[in-house]
């Protein structure tokens, strides 16, 4: 047994080694963990852990009737990883067995490329090894789904190197709709209503400490310290998208047919100051018009509408009154060194203060405020202050920019001075000023603050509201209410604009303006009139204030305020007036005297003939063949068919149509029916003939 | 007809062998399936969407395949595998030569090679070295007399290893020098002389100080490392995976914090992450997200995290253990080779065991070796229960031979008769 014990101290030579190795790779365990322990531990949080932003949803702006004008949607980038093992696996079979596919449902879905481009594009990066090819930015998340169901695209991020980045995105589902005022939510600079309430919209981020699993899924980690990310609050505007549309219509229609560079209409509800429309165009190089910078906002020159100030204080000084006389030297008088000049040629000379401003004559405001002020300018500058046309209007909008009003003494006061700012001139106001002004007239003498948002809602919970708030209870006497009144309907009646509401149904106050505009340092030569028109409607009950401004191209042919700024304010007063102020005038249609012998019916044409020959009804054919709505009328004793069709932007005559009918007409051209009664429409509140806008809303009754 | 209750406890009884190498062995493998299936999580999540189950129940077949292999070998009269070491190494020899040519390549070395059958790949170099461990132990048995001749004792030892060992090396150098050491390690319990094992341990040094001074000098400082790592990789293409282990000595030597191997800053992670007395606790490891292979080569990290280092010191307790049985089980066989064979199949077993986790602590740079028994089954995992199966079988028989075995043989089957005419005999 010799070999054997021999044997055996080798064995247990070999059992210690074995067991010092043990012992010392427990030692090295806990050497790594308890004394170079924390460095590792810290390692792995700096490699696996780490705070990420949990981003806050940015707050809706709705317009007041509720309709979403600017929010938040995801869209996604979509990149594709050709380097991704699954998709390169055994030579790439994934890839080339898809590709064909792939392409032709890429092609059908975004329609921008064929088929057999899309192929080329994802060859060139499968055979580039594009670790990050661009495929397409800012989808649609509905077309995100509809693209993670593509072949290749549906076998996962590992197979397909498809890699999808979202990203929250503002939309405005209107457009150029206000564009500007309800602003660009841009990270860099912000404008608009995004801007001004940005820190209401943008919530809070919060923070999360999340550690990476696999797969490069992150958890958070318990007990790490987070913070909730905190929505952004919705705010709810004053602008009413059908009054917005309105405006920014009537605008447009001008601006184009007059090539105008930039113009601006504005309309607020008299009695609260809130502005339910802001429409801004600007012409771009290309000729189109766009919503580039807010002009409401920005002080302008602002020609004859500003004669209004003057009269408020030639009035409440008791200067003068509307009958005193002033001679306007047949429309030219010189004063200093300068000459004033009328714009619209009178020829007239002695007339009544009253008429002076009816005919917006420059040379009667500039003799009235160097008669009457002359001697003590600061006096006239003191009631431009109470008027408030020497500060901001408070508007929550940023953005709005200073008026500038010189003073006598500073170094920009001259002789002429005091009379050119008498009709407009030397002094910076801007459009939302004079409608402030003009408002603060209709309102019976109460200045509003012009405002935006009336509501700040958080989860359509009402978290603040906002109130008409008055910045002047009286901004001059009851008499000198009542003179500028009738002044400004006098304008309308019997003065500058006197052509423009010929016929009207509703009576408009307002003035006109045209002012000859410098051209930076080219100055008065390029002979740019800007045309405005500020009033309110209807007048012996205002309900809107409206101020329309539009700067001409150089050398335009109309320019004067009553022709170019008046036809938009003119169709916004109309439209309005019918489908807001007017109720009244159904009563008047009512008590039409009926004669059997008249009848009209309206429906679907083959129906109708169809119809008409099984009751072998003789009737005149002058509906053409194809005609789909077809109206059937007694005229001169015989039955008539005649084709109903109409033009595609006025409102149809609904009368006799029956309900299916009289919605299907309606909601083709994009109305909204509201619908009372049963039987046969007998009223439409939107009458026949009438422009209409998609979206505006027409009440019909049946009976 | 025996009842349910009967073939259990049928079955009970005709298990034999040493119980506690039974005990460790049923205790390692729960281990096993708890650490597996907690480690295999992010395995799961890339390759089955999830479905984590799918590995923790591969895990569980490959648990009773192993345990029917270690029943059936250790039912079988150890004698036998005289013959069968002796036919398993014929058959080995010509199998790494295969797979070193038409292998299946991972991460260049040929080690795999697929079974057509059952369509598994296993590495043939786990085979080898059964068959070289086992058919070792027959020639040193059988040489005893003459093991201190250069000739008749030394030579015909060390020609298998050299084979074995030179086949297995220019796919995994590694694997080589473990086998090598370990033969050795064998060779010296064998008495071969100590003047020839030195010698032989001289000329095994030279490939190995070729390549660390490979890597010391062309390590040119840490400015330029990163290029280096390259132009070396690329020049030795041509040697096969010379550049890989250039490397990996570079990383091993001249590790910095920010240099040191992904794996190894991942296990010293999982490492520290565990306490003294208590881990994160069983499924609670972090670090199997980031660890490779941590349900195989890294498994003792895993361990030392979820349990701590006392989980750690409990697997080392239990190897030593094992080992220690196996002792006793030579100290008891009165036949040279049922001796070896327990001895050095255990030392070969607990030696990888201890290579294994001294990788994941990071003694020694980083190679390719399992914790037998616990890590995730494969064809290694199966090697080792053949490896206990035949370990227990040469328990059985000392049992046997000190008269405490085998009971009153029930009388049926004939099958059984036959088996204890083997045993008997």
């Amino acid at each position: 047994m010799d070999v054997k014990r021999d044997i055996l101290w080798r064995v247990y030579l070999s059992y210690i080694v074995v067991a010092i190795v043990g012992l010392v790779i427990f030692g090295k365990a806990v050497y790594i963990q308890q004394v170079q322990g924390k460095h590792w531990r810290s390692l792995s949080d700096s490699l696996h852990q780490k705070i990420v932003e949990v981003d806050a949803e940015r707050g809706t702006i709705y317009s007041e009737d509720g309709q979403m004008l600017s929010t938040s949607i995801p869209q996604f980038d979509v990149y594709i990883d050709f380097a991704a093992d699954g998709l390169r696996e055994k030579n790439g079979k994934r890839f080339k067995e898809n590709i064909d596919s792939l392409s032709y449902c890429l092609a059908g879905l975004f329609k921008d490329q064929s088929a057999l481009a899309y192929k080329r594009v994802l060859q060139q990066g499968y055979v580039d090894k594009d670790r990050y090819f661009l495929l397409k930015r800012n989808i649609s998340y509905r077309d995100y789904q509809q693209l993670k169901s593509f072949p290749l695209v549906r076998l996962g991020k590992n197979k397909s190197g498809f890699i999808a980045e979202d990203k929250s995105i503002r939309l405005n589902p209107y457009k150029n709709l206000a564009f500007r005022t309800i602003g660009l939510a841009r990270d860099s600079f912000k404008v608009g209503l995004e801007m001004t309430y940005d820190s209401v919209l943008k919530g809070k981020s919060g923070n999360r400490l999340v550690r990476y699993i696999a797969g490069g899924v992150s958890v958070p980690v318990e007990g790490g310290y987070e913070s909730e990310a905190e929505d952004g609050k919705d705010i709810v505007t004053t602008l009413d998208v059908f009054i917005q549309e309105v405006a920014e219509e009537a605008l447009m229609k001008e601006m184009i047919k007059n090539e105008a560079e930039h113009g601006c209409a504005l309309v607020m509800e008299t009695k609260t100051g809130k502005i339910k429309a802001i429409a801004n165009l600007g012409r771009r190089s290309d000729g189109n018009y766009y919503e580039d910078f807010n002009y409401a906002i920005s002080p302008t020159e602002p020609g004859s509408t500003f004669k209004l100030a003057t009269m408020i204080a030639l009035l409440e000084d008791k200067k003068v009154s509307l009958n005193s006389t002033v001679n306007l030297e047949g429309g030219t008088w010189k004063v200093a060194d300068r000459t004033v000049f009328d714009s619209e040629k009178h020829g007239r000379y002695e007339v009544t203060v009253k008429q002076a401003f009816e005919l917006s004559s420059n040379v009667g405001m500039a003799k009235l405020a160097l008669f009457n002020y002359g001697s003590a300018p600061s006096q006239f500058i003191r009631h431009l202050h109470q008027l408030r046309m020497d500060t901001l209007t408070g508007i929550d909008l940023t953005g709005e920019r200073s008026p500038v009003i010189f003073k006598p003494g500073s170094r920009f006061w001259s002789a002429t001075t005091l009379p050119w700012m008498a009709f407009g001139y030397n002094i910076l106001v801007s459009p939302l000023q004079t409608l402030t002004l003009y408002n603060a007239v209709a309102n019976n003498g109460v200045m509003m603050r012009p405002y935006l948002v009336s509501t700040i809602k958080d989860q359509g919970v009402a978290l603040r509201e906002i109130e008409p708030r008055v910045v002047d209870e009286k901004i001059c006497s009851e008499a000198t209410l009542k003179q500028l009144k009738e002044c400004l309907e006098g304008v309308c009646t019997e003065g500058t604009a006197k052509e423009l509401f010929k016929g009207s149904s509703y009576k408009v106050a307002g003035k006109t303006g045209t002012a000859l505009v410098a051209n930076g340092s080219r100055g008065y030569e390029d002979h740019i009139y800007q045309s405005s028109f500020a009033g309110y409607f209807p007048a012996d009950n205002p309900q809107y204030t409206c101020v329309v401004v539009i700067k001409n191209k150089p050398f335009a042919q109309v320019f004067y305020g009553a022709s170019v700024a008046g036809p938009v304010f003119k169709e916004i007063a109309d439209r309005l007036y019918t489908t807001f102020v007017k109720q009244s005038n159904y009563a008047s249609q009512k008590n039409i005297r009926k004669d059997s012998s008249v009848f009209s019916y309206a429906g679907y044409g083959t129906d109708v003939k169809d119809v008409m020959k099984s009751l072998s009804w003789n009737f005149k054919d002058s509906s053409g063949i194809d005609m789909d709505w077809v109206n059937v009328s007694a005229r001169n004793g015989s039955v008539v068919v005649a084709n109903r069709k109409t033009d595609v932007n006025k409102m149809p005559l609904l009368k006799g149509l029956g309900l299916k009918d009289a919605v299907y007409v309606c909601e083709e051209m994009g109305l909204k029916v509201d619908v009372k009664g049963r039987g046969r429409v007998v009223e439409q509140s939107v009458l026949a003939g009438q422009s209409i806008a998609k979206g505006q809303m027409i009440k019909i009754i049946l009976n | 007809m025996p009842s349910v209750e009967g073939m259990r406890s049928q079955l009970l009884q005709r298990t034999r062998g040493d119980k506690y190498i039974w005990g460790i062995v049923i205790l390692l493998a729960l281990i096993s399936v708890l650490v597996v299936y907690s480690a295999t999580g992010s395995l799961a999540y890339k390759m089955s969407r999830g479905n984590n189950e799918v590995y923790l129940f591969k895990q569980l077949a490959f648990m009773v395949m192993g345990m029917l292999i270690i029943y059936f070998l250790h039912r079988v009269n150890y004698t036998i595998y005289s013959k069968v070491a002796m036919i398993l190494f014929m058959i080995s020899i010509p199998l790494l030569i295969y797979t070193l040519f038409f292998g299946a390549k991972i991460n260049e070395g040929s080690r795999w090679i697929k079974l057509p059958i059952i369509n598994m790949t296993f590495q043939t170099s786990d085979f080898a070295k059964l068959a070289l461990f086992m058919y070792l132990s027959r020639v040193l048995s059988k040489k005893q007399e003459v093991i201190k001749d250069f000739k008749k004792g030394f030579i015909p030892a060390l020609i298998p290893v050299l084979l074995v060992c030179g086949l297995i090396m220019p796919a995994n150098l590694s694997n080589a020098l473990l086998t090598g050491a370990t033969s050795l390690l064998l060779m010296f319990i064998g008495r071969i002389s100590l003047k020839h094992i030195f010698l032989l341990i001289l000329i095994a040094m030279i490939p190995v100080a070729l390549i660390v001074s490979v890597a010391v000098l062309t390590y040119d400082g840490k400015k330029k490392e990163k290029d280096i790592h390259n132009t070396i990789a690329e020049k030795s293409v041509s040697f096969g995976r010379f550049g890989t282990w250039v490397k990996r000595v570079q990383d091993f030597v001249y590790a910095k914090d920010t240099e040191t191997p992904y794996q190894v800053q991942q296990a010293k992670i999982a490492i520290a992450n565990g306490g003294i007395l208590m881990g994160l606790g069983p499924g609670n490891s972090r670090q199997r997200n980031f660890l490779p292979q941590a349900y195989n080569d890294f498994i003792y990290s895993i361990i030392i995290e979820e349990y701590g280092l006392l989980g750690g010191a409990f697997i080392i307790f239990i190897y030593l253990l094992f080992l220690y049985r196996c002792i006793s089980i030579f100290r008891r066989c009165p036949y040279a080779f049922g001796a070896f064979l327990a001895l050095g199949l255990s030392f070969t077993l607990v030696i990888q065991a201890v290579a294994n986790m001294a990788v994941n602590v990071n003694l020694v740079p980083v190679t390719g070796v399992t914790l037998p028994l616990v890590s995730m089954g494969g064809s290694s995992f199966l090697f080792t229960c053949g490896s206990i199966g035949i370990i227990l079988s040469v328990a059985r028989n000392v049992e046997q031979l000190e008269g405490r075995a085998e009971p009153v043989v029930q009388p049926v089957t004939t099958n059984e008769s036959v088996t204890s005419k083997i045993v008997q005999s």
